[in-house]
């Protein structure tokens, strides 16, 4: 379009001001813009030194044949082949769910009772129960360990075989039979995270809102009702997330047994973290290793994704919405 | 759209949780566990180390700066205020701090390229697996080590070098040549003479040591050893192949003597002859107080053990292993290849590990000295040890570090060595010592072959 010569020179300088403002404007953008990434880089930049980089190359790495010292040398699928062909391997996947699940499940059922009995007026001292309760989750793991495996002790005097003794049992080698590492690796973790996951759930039931109990109660609820009907639907996200995170914690086992049995480490009690950190740190196989942490990565991916899958169900009954 | 976000948000969750899962209880374990491989102490065990200590010695404005990486407690810095003295140029920086976080520390930065100090000590368990990487390190023969070879124990100075024997990684620290300890009281209750050169005479052969276990067991109902390991590690100890050949083939199956050595332990286990208090435990310290058993077959820097264990104890005293000492320790000083002043390291090690300084380690900390030349010395030779009995230990130990014959190990000694610990346990634990090694066999077969 052709506009008058004289149009233009008197537009000229009021345009030209717009696109002043404009440039200003696009510069003040991008400053804040930068300031703003400057302010959140110092997270992303550890991140990805000590985050992504190190997920990254263990992926590479479990393609290599690497001792850490001489050159990588590339094998292809060949470490996933090993492990795969590996009967250790299996084991510590079977022992890391038996282990996940004794630990696990019937601590999120304890730690929800508790949490509602904490809840419940009938209680009195409520913070002191309530640090009580959370203490255990303070302690370092290792003290846990180390403190369990004097309880756990193989001696005939040790404190749970004196205990069965009073029974006529026979005293158990806790460190070396199939089930009685698996117990007292449960035991730990069950005794340590029961406090974190009771405050969570108590958490959840204080910002259930007392009008609904209040309506149960008038509908002639009684107690285990309202924990069915009311507080466990309510409770659902908070489940999602103890759920969520306690498989992610049972798949990720460790240092529990790695104490209790020994820095190498028994097949009774040997976890797939504890299998790769073998691999890698006691064996200098690191390529084996990271196939591991690459197969143990997709399970817990798959594993999410089922716990997702239940763990939405929960508090769906039937009854909701039918308006009976 | 939902679901698709969902999955995405729930991977990337995951990565994060995954990545954050811990790895801070990695290091206070090693004081615990008791399965450890093979030399998981050093002399100087004994004595406490605080969580990291870094000593620096010389002034500010010495022209050569070295640091030096230890583990556990060698006394050096305080000997090396000396050398400082002779050589202002020279400044020293010592960092001490536990032995697992030490080798960690000391692969990674070898691994890396870059960080690692100018001085490392490298335990007797682990030096078999850096010996692939010679291009990480300063190779002594270089630097003139053929002249100081002389000076140590052939077999000491040959573990610090490839097969081959031209390429000397580290000058050695000191070593732990095994002996018998055993309980005066113990011998006694069973009606044995207990004094040292009688037991001395009393057991010379594993024959020797079987039958009295047998008498002791039956007349006091003790056991004779504290663990399988300890009896397991003796008898190996004095064969003169161990897991691998020299080209790292496993030989477990093709070679009798790791199997006789199995079997050995495996008789005395089914006998009764040996209890299973695992090393480092609780239990296995308080019966070292206690005299719950009779014997104890471990390095000359177990006395440190036995001593803090055992503090008011007069019943322990030290007479030969049977059928000749073998090693259990000690440590070999290398020069990592980033180190810019290999010379001037090499010339205080040389001053350092020197038989003068190695007396002294050994009277201030208890290291025992690789050069033989020391066990001649009056100060060395005289010395006796009032806990126990007065005895003249210190020539015990020297005459069984001059027994030693130098074995190859190979870099996945300490897998095989932890699955056969395993198996004996499981001997105790009732499984058939037969098929046992068979399984022992495939795990380690398993184990190594990746």
């Amino acid at each position: 379009m052709s506009s008058p010569k004289g149009a233009v020179s008197e537009n000229g300088p009021l345009e030209q001001k717009k696109q002043g403002v404009k440039e200003r404007k696009i510069s003040q953008r991008i400053r804040n813009m930068v300031s703003g990434y400057l302010f959140i880089s110092p997270f992303y930049l550890l991140f990805a030194v000590f985050g992504i980089f190190p997920i990254l190359f263990s992926f590479y790495l479990a393609f290599f044949r690497w001792d850490g010292l001489t050159e990588m040398e590339f094998v292809g699928l060949n470490n996933f082949n090993i492990i795969f062909n590996d009967p250790l391997f299996w084991k510590s996947l079977y022992n890391t769910i038996v282990i996940g699940l004794m630990g696990t499940a019937p601590q999120l059922i304890a730690a929800l009772i508790l949490a509602f009995a904490l809840n419940s007026v009938l209680v009195k001292y409520k913070g002191l129960f309530r640090l009580a309760v959370f203490l255990p989750y303070v302690t370092s793991i290792v003290a846990v360990a180390i403190v369990f495996s004097v309880i756990f002790s193989n001696q005939e005097s040790g404190l749970v075989n004196s205990f069965l003794g009073l029974f006529g049992i026979d005293p158990i080698t806790w460190t070396r039979s199939e089930w009685g590492a698996k117990f007292a690796i449960s035991a730990m973790i069950f005794w340590r995270w029961l406090g974190y996951n009771t405050i969570i759930y108590l958490a959840g039931m204080q910002s259930i809102p007392n009008d609904l109990y209040e309506a149960a109660k008038i509908d002639g609820a009684s107690l285990r009702q309202q924990l069915w009907y009311v507080t466990i639907p309510m409770l659902k996200p908070f489940i999602i997330f103890t759920v969520f995170t306690g498989t992610i914690g049972a798949l990720q086992v460790f240092a529990e047994p790695h104490i209790f049995q020994g820095r190498a480490g028994r097949e009774e009690g040997i976890t797939v973290v504890l299998y790769l950190y073998r691999d890698a740190f006691v064996s200098n196989f690191f390529g084996t290793a990271s196939a591991t942490a690459i197969v143990l990565f997709f399970i817990i991916i798959i594993f999410s994704v089922i716990n997702m899958y239940f763990a939405n169900r929960i508090g769906q009954s039937k009854k909701v919405g039918t308006g009976k | 759209m939902k679901k698709y976000s969902l999955i995405s948000g729930m991977l990337v969750l995951t990565t994060v949780l995954a990545a954050c899962g811990g790895s801070d209880e990695e290091n206070a374990e090693a004081q615990t566990n008791g399965n450890g491989a093979e030399g998981n102490n050093n002399a100087a065990e004994g004595n406490d180390v605080g969580e990291e200590d870094v000593t620096s010695l010389g002034s500010d404005e010495a022209e050569v700066e070295l640091s030096f990486w230890l583990f556990g407690a060698t006394g050096y810095p305080e000997l090396a205020e000396e050398y400082i003295e002779e050589n202002p140029e020279v400044s020293i920086s010592f960092q001490e701090i536990d032995m697992e976080d030490h080798h960690n520390n000391l692969f990674t930065a070898l691994s890396a390229g870059s960080g690692a100090p100018d001085m490392a000590a490298i335990e007797v368990s682990e030096i078999d697996s850096y010996k692939q990487a010679e291009d990480r390190f300063v190779n002594m023969y270089d630097l003139g080590a053929e002249e100081i070879e002389g000076d140590y124990l052939d077999w000491v100075w040959q573990i610090g070098q490839n097969v081959e024997g031209d390429f000397q990684f580290g000058i050695p620290t000191d070593i732990g040549p095994t002996v018998m300890y055993y309980r005066t009281d113990v011998f006694e209750e069973a009606g044995l003479d207990s004094d040292p050169e009688a037991v001395e005479d009393m057991i010379q052969t594993w024959e020797d040591y079987e039958e009295v276990a047998a008498t002791i067991l039956e007349e006091t109902g003790k056991p004779m050893a504290d663990n399988p390991e300890t009896v397991f590690n003796a008898k190996r100890d004095q064969a003169d192949q161990a897991y691998f050949n020299e080209e790292n083939e496993l030989i477990l199956d093709s070679t009798p003597y790791v199997k006789e050595a199995y079997d050995d332990t495996a008789e005395m286990i089914q006998n009764d002859y040996v209890a299973n208090l695992g090393m480092w435990t609780p239990e296995w310290g308080g019966a070292m107080a206690e005299g719950d058993y009779a014997t104890l077959l471990a390095p000359a820097w177990m006395q440190g053990v036995i001593k803090g264990n055992a503090p008011d104890a007069t019943e322990w005293r030290v007479a030969s292993m049977p059928e000749g000492g073998g090693n259990w320790g000690g440590s070999w000083i290398t020069i990592p290849e980033q180190s810019e002043h290999a010379e001037e390291a090499y010339e205080f090690l040389t001053w350092l590990l020197a038989p003068e300084q190695q007396l002294k380690a050994f009277e201030n900390m208890g290291l025992f000295p690789s050069t033989p030349e020391v066990y001649d010395m009056p100060e060395f030779a005289d010395a006796t040890d009032e806990y126990f009995g007065g005895q003249n230990t210190a020539e015990i130990f020297a005459e069984s570090a001059l027994q030693v014959e130098h074995v190859h190990k190979g870099p996945q000694y300490g897998d095989v060595n932890a699955e056969i610990l395993t198996g004996l346990e499981n001997v105790y634990d009732g499984i058939d010592p037969e098929e046992e090694w068979e399984d022992i066999l495939n795990r380690v077969e398993q184990r190594i072959s990746r």
